[in-house]
């Protein structure tokens, strides 16, 4: 059990950034998860924390111990890789022996680890199969056995679900949280996957370009996203976003959209004083917005056309022509009918807007 | 008026005019000529090991078979000697290039930077330069070294060869390797070299395999080094078969005795790791 901390960690290839300073206080038995687009430089940092990729400054410790120059196998973590890393021409039960036979364990106290991880992951009758004859599934919960059997400091994960069909991830999901429950072990978790971000960590790092966009809870990035590519990235469908000019008036500030304009109290929106004459952008999630005329004084109303519907069964989602822009309506009632160009008027609680300052996605 | 249904209209090239099994049929009697053009050759040679010296000249038409010349080629010293000697140099060099080519290959699959980047380029030289260039500069440097009509003489230039030619299939097959099992080795305690020696190599087993043959066939075939690095004390049989054809004549039927004997090792080998040497062409 361990904490583990990067302070200044970047990495570079040649001219190219990969990793630009990276500051992670990781505790001891958390759960973080790093998410981000393809290329954020996510899975560097998780081969860096491994000693797979060498740091090219900064410092990374383990447990109080910088490991900087230490070799991954002196490091004591485990990893799990995207597409499982089983050793082929060992059995299953060879595989989850093989980093104990290396550290030179006893037999039995091996047998006793394999066996034991074998029933935690229910992969006991599989001990004598090779990784080949094995499902997607299976493959990955054994290469999840070969971490726990070691009994490591951390836990890497690079992607593991990314290999699997959607029904078997997200039965995957749940039974890495139930094995958190029963290991609790120090885990960074990579994915591009925003779901399996919010579902799996205690503390979610949203990175793009080799920069941290925003470090924080689930809950903490869902409601307060630093940036409109934090923002965009958590949450599904994406929040809208829509780009305003901003003129004072007497009490409040008028908001002003190509055929569409709307109030904000002055005291509510302090922070808009300094964009006045100005354009801002609002971000407003497809889940706040709900489809009819505002019922109190905090919300706000427009109309749009109704572009298109995708029916989920349980809702549907809409895609509604705003003035010049396009926005995204989730939650509505499945079993509404709504043909495309027909108008709708929608409210959103003006506590659920979200103020933007920089009109494109930044660093 | 009723609407007339029309006919798909038909590519008017030449397969669509056969019969609707025609042409799996066409590509059957293609394949079974193929086959033929290739056996035949083989087939001929073996016919003609098997007629009388007079023979040789009508084998179409002769009835006359014999194994004499069998007996007589594997009666001749030098023969033996050749056989002998040309599967030890096969089995040598295959054995001792195995080593630096797997090596090789891994190095140039799995790291970049100044010195594989150098290995590669003086291999690419060395396949660039046609190889007969090689021969003259070969014969001078085996004199030099006193190794001239040795195994060494023999062996070190086919050692070169196999790496330089074969690094390239086993970069292939590492290529095909997903080197994340190595990562996880390093993780569980292995060093680069232990990862590269306990996970990488078993790994490429069927590649090794492939490799050992083709290396292995590649000098039993090999004519033009042992015809000029070697002499009388190390006869080779690609070059003792050519001594059939001398200044009183030509000796078909024992050259094609010869031949024969010299296939049969080559068809084992090729037999036996078919499935290997297939998969190894393909990369």
């Amino acid at each position: 059990m361990a904490a583990v901390v990067l302070t200044n960690v970047h990495k570079v290839y040649g001219h190219v950034v990969a990793v630009k300073d990276i500051n992670l206080d990781i505790k001891d038995r958390e759960f973080v998860v790093l998410v981000g687009p393809s290329g954020c430089g996510k899975s560097t940092t998780l081969r860096m924390i491994a000693g797979l990729e060498e740091i090219s400054g900064g410092t990374i410790a383990i447990g109080g111990r910088v490991v900087n120059h230490l070799q991954p196998k002196d490091r004591d973590i485990a990893m799990v890789f995207q597409n499982y890393a089983l050793y082929q021409h060992m059995s299953v039960r060879d595989n989850l022996a093989f980093g104990l036979r290396n550290r030179r364990v006893p037999e039995a106290e091996i047998a006793a680890a394999v066996s034991r991880a074998a029933r935690i992951l229910s992969i006991e009758p599989l001990l004598d199969r090779r990784p080949y004859q094995l499902s997607g599934g299976q493959q990955q919960r054994v290469a999840l056995g070969r971490c726990i059997v070691r009994n490591p400091k951390v836990f890497l994960f690079d992607e593991p679900l990314s290999n699997l069909d959607a029904q078997l991830r997200a039965q995957m999901r749940l039974e890495l949280k139930e094995l958190r429950q029963r290991v609790p072990t120090t885990s960074i978790f990579v994915t591009h996957d925003q779901t399996e971000a919010m579902t799996l960590g205690d503390r979610i790092v949203v990175m793009k370009e080799g920069f941290v966009q925003q470090v924080g809870t689930p809950l903490e990035l869902y409601r307060k996203p630093a940036n409109r590519f934090v923002a965009s990235f958590i949450g599904s469908p994406s929040m809208n976003f829509i780009t305003v000019d901003v003129t004072a008036q007497a009490d409040h500030f008028l908001l002003t959209c190509q055929g569409w304009q709307f109030r904000l109290a002055t005291t509510r929106f302090p922070d808009l004083g300094s964009h006045v004459g100005r354009s801002v952008c609002i971000g407003i999630r497809p889940q706040h917005i709900r489809l009819g005329a505002p019922v109190n004084a905090n919300q706000i109303a427009f109309k749009g056309t109704v572009m298109v519907t995708e029916q989920l069964g349980d809702e549907q989602l809409l895609a509604v022509r705003l003035g010049d822009s396009e926005i995204r309506i989730a939650g509505v009632d499945p079993d509404l009918t709504l043909a495309a160009g027909s108008e709708i008027e929608a409210a959103v609680a003006t506590d659920n807007l979200h103020l933007f300052h920089d009109l494109e996605e930044t660093q | 008026m009723t609407d007339i249904a029309m006919a798909p209209v038909r590519s008017e090239g030449f397969f669509a005019a056969l019969a609707p099994r025609g042409k799996a049929v066409l590509f059957t009697l293609t394949a079974i000529a193929v086959c033929l053009l290739f056996a035949f050759p083989v087939f001929w040679l073996v016919l003609t090991s098997l007629r009388p010296g007079t023979g040789v000249y009508y084998v179409h038409r002769g009835t006359e078979f014999t194994i004499d010349n069998f007996h007589d080629v594997l009666s001749q010293e030098i023969v033996v000697r050749a056989l002998f000697n040309s599967f030890m140099i096969s089995t040598l060099a295959t054995v001792l290039s195995l080593g630096v080519t797997a090596t090789s290959g891994y190095m140039l699959s799995r790291f970049r930077g100044p010195i594989p980047s150098t290995w590669f380029s003086l291999i690419y030289i060395f396949r660039c330069v046609p190889y007969v260039a090689w021969v003259l500069p070969l014969y001078f440097v085996t004199q030099r070294l006193h190794i001239f009509d040795s195994y060494w003489g023999l062996l070190l230039p086919h050692i070169a060869v196999h790496i330089c030619f074969f690094s390239w299939i086993m970069k292939g097959f590492f290529d095909g390797i997903d080197p994340s099992m190595e990562y996880a080795a390093m993780i569980d305690g292995c060093s680069r070299w232990g990862a590269f020696w306990r996970v990488a190599m078993p790994a490429a087993i069927p590649g090794l395999t492939a490799l050992a043959i083709l290396c292995w066939l590649y000098t039993w075939n090999e004519f033009l080094f042992a015809l000029i690095l070697t002499a009388h004390e190390t006869p080779i049989l690609t070059v003792v078969m050519a001594q059939f054809v001398h200044e009183l004549g030509m000796e078909w039927h024992l050259m094609s005795a010869t031949a024969v004997i010299a296939l049969v090792p080559a068809l084992i080998v090729t037999l036996f790791g078919q499935r290997y040497v297939i998969r190894g062409l393909r990369i």
